[in-house]
């Protein structure tokens, strides 16, 4: 077409290349964008895949370039240059030998008897085969024949064709033969191994000396992650677990988790996403392949199409990722039945603070009431048992009435006969049964503790006047305290103060007690323990223990008579109470049946019932065995503790009966003796919402009330907002709300800091309805299940103010700047980590129930008399004494029931040579272990060697001889005495020329020594030393 | 959809070679040098010909503190070593009333580099059990040779708080033993837990700055740098006190301290 045409053409004239041309340009951008969209876009974890693969392969090459020269120079090191040529050396001389062996097997013996094998074979098929139709074969003459035909065939001769030529031989033949040359070859192979022995075990040695060197991976490792690199794909990485349908793609980004190289966010450009999973232990218990990643971490496994939606922060996403400061709230599903688990620092945290501070109290939470539940529980048990048992009585009488029965026959009637005796022989088990729960009944009673203080003794213990000032604000006047700020008018204060004071029981007035020394109180004080519980000091002065209360103002607030009976024995109460009549008993009670009135742990039993009492306060505080002078003394030091210009006004309206009943109504509105033995409230119900499963909670039944729309705006309309937002300010969702006085949320002010806040959200969070089945909670079969079940005495009665009880833990006394001193380092309480390897259990039993061990001499430490600190005698229960044992057993892997090792005894010889010992110059046993003198033991920091018998296990005690540092760091105990000397183990120091050519093991010597060790032989020793 | 990849990938792979190839062997030799260094031994050592001296005392304010007379007759050994009663050397005041056993060191203001780690081994003895001398110091990484002279069991018992905690036993006529401790902490004490009144203190120090006072009460740091340092000195009774001082090269200046009892 010319130009011209073009011109005239309209429509050539009026082109429409232009929009063509935007057009098909807007279709190649959207089918690029398209693609893009459809590879990059909803796909993001692609982009991490890529840069996953080139940050490792960087980091690879520069972390493998260190440690090729880091390898290189432990190659050079002379013990390695020494192995590796021994191992050269003994590889080329036996070489020879192996190679000879290796000839023969593989030229000679495996042709052979390849080539035998298969006409042997052949035969040996023929016989099975007939055998065979022998066995199912109907007819004599038949089987007869075929008889004959095996026989044919195994004296039938064959020619085999072996190596060396052609062999007639028959089936016995081949079959001898075949195994006198496997045999042969068995023989020279392992005559290989034993050649190439010493080679082996150099080259081990010296691999072994390598990898002993190498922390991290090695460059093999490294080459071999590298190659696998080399071959990376871009795809989906997802976990399969098809039993629980569940399926997490977390990996497809998250790509170093389970990495064999150790993967940093700084190694890996500061991209924390390809960062290793941080314990590597945990990961080991829990296997990924087992258990997945949301059930323990949360978010949803199968997105991918965002990091908001992979994660569960897309609104109505019920299990959003756990965050940082919450972490551990993922064990709780499974770990429901634990106050302590293992590597759940958090979550224990926010648990002991639930119990601790009273939340349990109010809220119901279920396994946490498990003294209450178990009392229930063994009631029901007795009143089934009970039934149970009339009923095989009742059976037992017609069944006797009908073998009675002269028309019965003497088989029937003995048969009956025998059916009686077995109802009435099992009713009788019934019967130990039921003793054995009535026991535990009575336990129970004991175990049953408070969180607050009983106000029964109000009346006896306080001023009258601190008690309104103390219900306004707690927090103000003792800061830190477990008691929570109530929101609370003048009006109620008045109210409340008022029946507390009025309904405070009235005992015999106490004893007036004489004045103590302050000085020698407050040494005690520091000193005795009472601060792995108490603190003292406030603001940047406090120190001591957070399980109980700061005492820094006791003298402002107490009576010091009744605080000299507190300290002298907490538990000790005023009115015993029964919980049947629902009464505190009085002297008249005891009077009217001629009793005496007296309650203690020996005489527990109504009067009036004959039910059991509670006759301790339900304080977890012991008896720390003070003598009543010292109980004086640090009463009278407690007295001391106020600020000076403390004034309170004048409280005779507590004494106003028009107020009681309304103070009654308001101390139960407030739910005050969830936490308090209140009387006439014993029986009190719980005021608030069961939480054991509150981290399910639909979102939409949570009450944000009018901060609904903030929390959404500030992206916390969760869980764990919510539950933030309550715990900091308990008032906060009844802000804007016009509510009547009655209707204003109750929940008390708690004070708590941001890390307790943290760890409390953290155990809510994981209050959930489980996403797993049930086989997966942790309830093991074993003595797992008894380590659980001590936690919980562990931490009711806060052991581990005073011991240490696990690894990474530590007490109050680490903290206490006294304990610091080198002096006074020897002077905390023991570790207990292995005590159960350490102790026989009996002993420790007769040691947790009488930490004296003494009847009479009850003010001392019944193994360590040089503490000051002192064990305290927590009256436990039988219960909680068997829980305890069992614990500390389970921990140390101990078999149950406990059988003591026998110690072989000791020749006369061994006896004089183990005495030399001790008291030799080289041995300095006696310098620091107590001997029973009192001029040396208040020096010693060591038990009595008398006790050792009793108490300990002789297999512990030799490794504690051998290497004290490895079981407790820092203990006073030295290392080194002993040295290895081929395989036994002698004594380092000079030892007596008695010991020349004694060809045992010198530390298990002292140790059969030491078990039979005698208070006569220590005074034997003692005069021999001359001391 | 595998080989659109590959063309796009071709693409990127040459800008991202471009610039990820550069910076990878750098950075590889930074980390490689940084450990390196201690292992080899350090780089730095006093020089005392042209670097700068302090000289101090430390001088003692007050009256003298009768020290209590150590009590060895739970262990006859030790009692025989003596003629006359051990006193305590929980504070020694010299003659010239300057105070004894005094650890000082430069606390800050040093470039931040290696030290050469001394070869000799710094002694501490155990001789009529008592620890000589009662006041040491060494650099991290320093051998400390622990011998004992005496014809009983000795235990050595160092509690530090930023070193491992070590405790052995030294049985009489045995080999000296060889130790170190690898971080800087003034001070870490010891003790023998057989002899619970054996006590010596162990100043542990990252740099070759730092000495103990002895029967005159003074001290002398040699070699430092030009520079503004903190001298702290140390007392097990009297606690910690510290100076700033500016020196230039090959300049002496005098630094007294004055303890008050």
């Amino acid at each position: 077409m010319s130009d011209q045409d073009q011109d005239k053409d309209p429509v050539v004239h009026s082109s429409l290349s232009k929009p063509l041309y935007f057009w098909s340009a807007l279709l190649v951008l959207s089918m690029v964008w398209g693609l893009y969209d459809e590879m990059y876009g909803i796909r993001p974890w692609k982009s991490y895949e890529a840069r996953f693969q080139k940050l490792y392969a960087r980091y690879l090459a520069n972390a493998k370039v260190d440690e090729v020269t880091f390898e290189k120079q432990i190659r050079s090191a002379p013990e390695y240059r020494r192995l590796d040529g021994a191992t050269q050396a003994a590889e080329k001389a036996a070489m020879p030998a192996a190679s000879a062996i290796d000839k023969q097997v593989n030229q000679d013996l495996v042709p052979k008897i390849l080539a035998l094998n298969d006409p042997f074979q052949e035969v040996r098929s023929h016989i099975g085969s007939l055998t065979y139709e022998i066995e199912v074969s109907k007819s004599e003459s038949r089987k007869d024949s075929l008889r004959k035909q095996i026989v044919e065939l195994k004296n039938e001769v064959h020619k085999v064709r072996l190596p060396d030529g052609e062999r007639p031989m028959k089936f016995a033949e081949m079959d001898q033969q075949l195994k006198d040359w496997k045999n042969e070859k068995a023989t020279l192979l392992q005559k290989r191994v034993e050649v190439m022995k010493q080679a082996d075990d150099l080259r081990k040695q010296r691999d072994k000396y390598l990898s002993d060197r190498i922390p991290n991976a090695s460059a093999d490792t490294i080459t071999a992650v590298e190659n696998s690199l080399a071959n990376f794909d871009i795809r989906i990485r997802q976990i399969h677990i098809k039993d629980v349908d569940l399926v997490d793609r977390c990996e497809s980004c998250h790509l170093g988790t389970r990495e064999p190289v150790v993967l940093t966010p700084a190694a890996m450009g500061g991209e924390g996403v390809f960062a290793s999973h941080p314990n590597k232990e945990m990961l080991k218990i829990h296997d990924p392949e087992k258990f997945g990643c949301t059930p323990c971490h949360g978010g949803n496994g199968v997105a991918l199409s965002s990091v908001e939606k992979a994660h569960g922060y897309n609104k109505y996403w019920l299990w959003p990722l756990h965050h940082k400061e919450n972490i551990d709230a993922g064990c709780q599903q499974c770990h429901a039945r634990e106050i302590v688990t293992e590597m759940a620092g958090g979550l224990n945290d926010g648990r002991e603070i639930f119990r601790l501070r009273g939340c349990m109290a109010c809220h119901r939470y279920e396994g946490f009431d498990r003294d209450a539940d178990e009392s229930t529980s063994v009631n029901q048990q007795i009143r089934q048992l009970d039934q149970q048992k009339a009923e095989w009585l009742r059976d037992a009488g017609f069944k006797e009435q009908k073998a009675n029965n002269p028309r019965t026959s003497d088989a029937d009637a003995k048969k009956l006969f025998s059916e009686v005796n077995d109802l009435k022989v099992r009713s009788s088990g019934i019967d130990a049964k039921i003793e054995q729960l009535d026991m535990r009944s009575a336990s129970l009673v004991r175990e049953m503790k408070k969180v607050g203080p009983s106000l029964k003794e109000v009346r006896m213990k306080l001023r009258k006047e601190w008690l309104p000032v103390w219900l306004k604000d707690p927090h103000a006047w003792r800061e830190g305290t477990k008691m929570p700020t109530f929101r609370l008018d003048d009006d109620e204060i008045k109210a409340i103060a008022a029946f507390i004071w009025q309904s405070g029981v009235q005992g015999a007035p106490l004893p007036q007690q004489k004045p103590g020394d302050p000085e020698k109180g407050k040494e005690a004080f520091e000193t005795r323990g009472c601060m792995a519980c108490h603190s003292m000091g406030e603001g940047a002065q406090k120190q001591g223990g957070t399980f109980a209360a700061n005492l820094s103002r006791e003298g402002e607030k107490a009576n010091y008579d009744y605080l000299v009976r507190w300290v002298h024995n907490p538990r000790q109460r005023t009115l015993p109470y029964c919980a049947f009549e629902k009464k505190d008993l009085t002297a008249e009670d005891y009077q009217k049946h001629g009793q005496p009135f007296v309650f203690d742990l020996e005489h527990t039993k109504c009067p009036n019932d004959g039910h059991e009492l509670q006759v301790q306060q339900m304080t977890p505080m012991p008896s720390l065995r003070l003598t009543e002078d010292e109980a004086r003394d640090v009463a009278s030091y407690l007295m001391t503790r106020k600020r000076g210009n403390a004034t309170y006004q004048n409280a005779d309206y507590l004494d106003d009966p028009a107020l009681k009943n309304k103070g009654l109504d308001k101390v139960r509105f407030y739910g005050c003796a969830g936490c308090h033995e209140i009387a006439g409230l014993e029986e009190e119900q719980r005021i608030g919402t069961e939480l054991t499963k509150e981290g399910s909670k639909p979102i939409e039944r949570l009450d944000f009330a009018l901060l609904g729309h903030k929390a959404e705006e500030e992206g916390w309309e969760t869980h764990k907002g919510f539950f933030e937002h309550k715990l900091a300010n308990p008032a906060v969702y009844d802000q804007g709300k016009e509510k009547a006085k009655q209707d204003r949320l109750k929940m008390p002010n708690f004070n708590l800091s941001k890390p307790e806040i943290d760890a409390v959200t953290t155990f809510l969070e994981g209050s959930v309805d489980a996403s797993v089945p049930a086989r997966y909670f942790y309830a093991p079969p074993d003595q797992r299940q008894d380590i659980i079940d001590g936690w919980w005495v562990v931490r009711k009665y806060n052991c581990m103010g005073c011991h240490r009880v696990h690894v990474a833990q530590t007490t109050i006394f680490d903290t206490l700047p006294r304990y610091q001193d080198p002096d006074w380092k020897d002077q905390k309480p023991p570790t207990l980590i292995g005590e159960g390897a350490r102790v026989n259990p009996e002993w420790l039993m007769r040691f947790l129930n009488n930490p004296a061990l003494s009847e009479t001499d009850t003010n001392r430490d019944g193994v360590r008399q040089y503490l000051r600190v002192r064990m305290p005698t927590f009256s436990f229960s039988d219960g909680e004494i068997r829980k305890l044992v069992r614990f500390f057993e389970a921990l140390s892997s101990q078999a149950q029931p406990f059988i003591a090792e026998k110690l072989e005894p000791l020749t006369d010889q061994e006896r004089t040579m183990a005495r030399q010992l001790f008291t030799s110059e080289g041995a300095p046993c006696l310098k620091c272990h107590m001997t029973g003198d009192p001029k040396h033991d208040v020096r010693a920091t060591a038990p009595n060697f008398t006790v050792a018998k009793e108490r300990l296990k002789p297999g512990w005690t030799k490794r504690w001889m051998l290497d004290p540092a490895l079981m407790s760091p820092g203990t006073a105990m030295p290392s080194g005495l002993f040295r290895r000397e081929a395989d036994r183990w002698v004594f380092a120091g000079p030892t007596p020329a008695s010991f020349n050519g004694y060809p045992k093991d010198h530390a298990e010597l002292l140790v059969r020594y030491m078990f039979q060790f005698t208070p006569d032989e220590l005074n034997r020793l003692r005069a021999g030393a001359g001391k | 959809m595998k080989k659109i990849w590959i063309g796009v990938g071709l693409a990127c792979a040459m800008t991202l070679a471009g610039c990820g190839g550069s910076n990878a062997p750098e950075s590889a030799k930074k980390e490689a040098a940084a450990p390196a260094a201690p292992a080899g031994g350090g780089t730095g050592v006093p020089d005392e010909a042209n670097g700068a001296t302090i000289t101090g005392k430390v001088a003692f304010d007050g009256t003298k503190p009768v020290m209590k007379t150590i009590d060895m007759s739970a262990v006859p050994a030790c009692m025989r070593a003596h003629t006359t009663p051990q006193k305590s050397e929980e504070v020694v005041v010299n003659d010239n009333n300057t105070l004894k056993n005094v650890f000082v060191w430069v606390k800050a203001g040093l470039p931040d580099q290696n030290w050469q780690v001394p070869t000799t081994a710094v002694q501490l003895d155990q001789s009529g059990c008592m620890y000589k001398p009662h006041v040491i110091g060494v650099m991290a990484g320093q051998n400390i040779e622990v011998k004992n002279d005496d014809p009983t069991n000795h235990n050595i018992h160092p509690q530090p708080t930023v070193n491992q905690d070590w405790n052995e036993s030294q049985a009489p006529g045995s080999e000296p033993k060889m130790k170190s401790f690898p971080r800087q902490e003034v001070m870490v004490p010891v003790k023998c837990n057989i002899h619970p009144w054996m006590r010596a203190y162990i100043g542990v120090v990252s740099h070759p700055f730092f000495a103990v006072t002895g029967d005159d009460g003074t001290f002398t740091l040699k070699g430092l740098p030009p520079g503004t340092y903190t001298v702290e000195i140390v007392h097990e009774r009297y606690g910690k006190q510290e100076q700033q001082v500016t020196v230039g090269a090959k300049e002496s200046k005098t630094l007294d301290f004055t303890v008050k009892g």
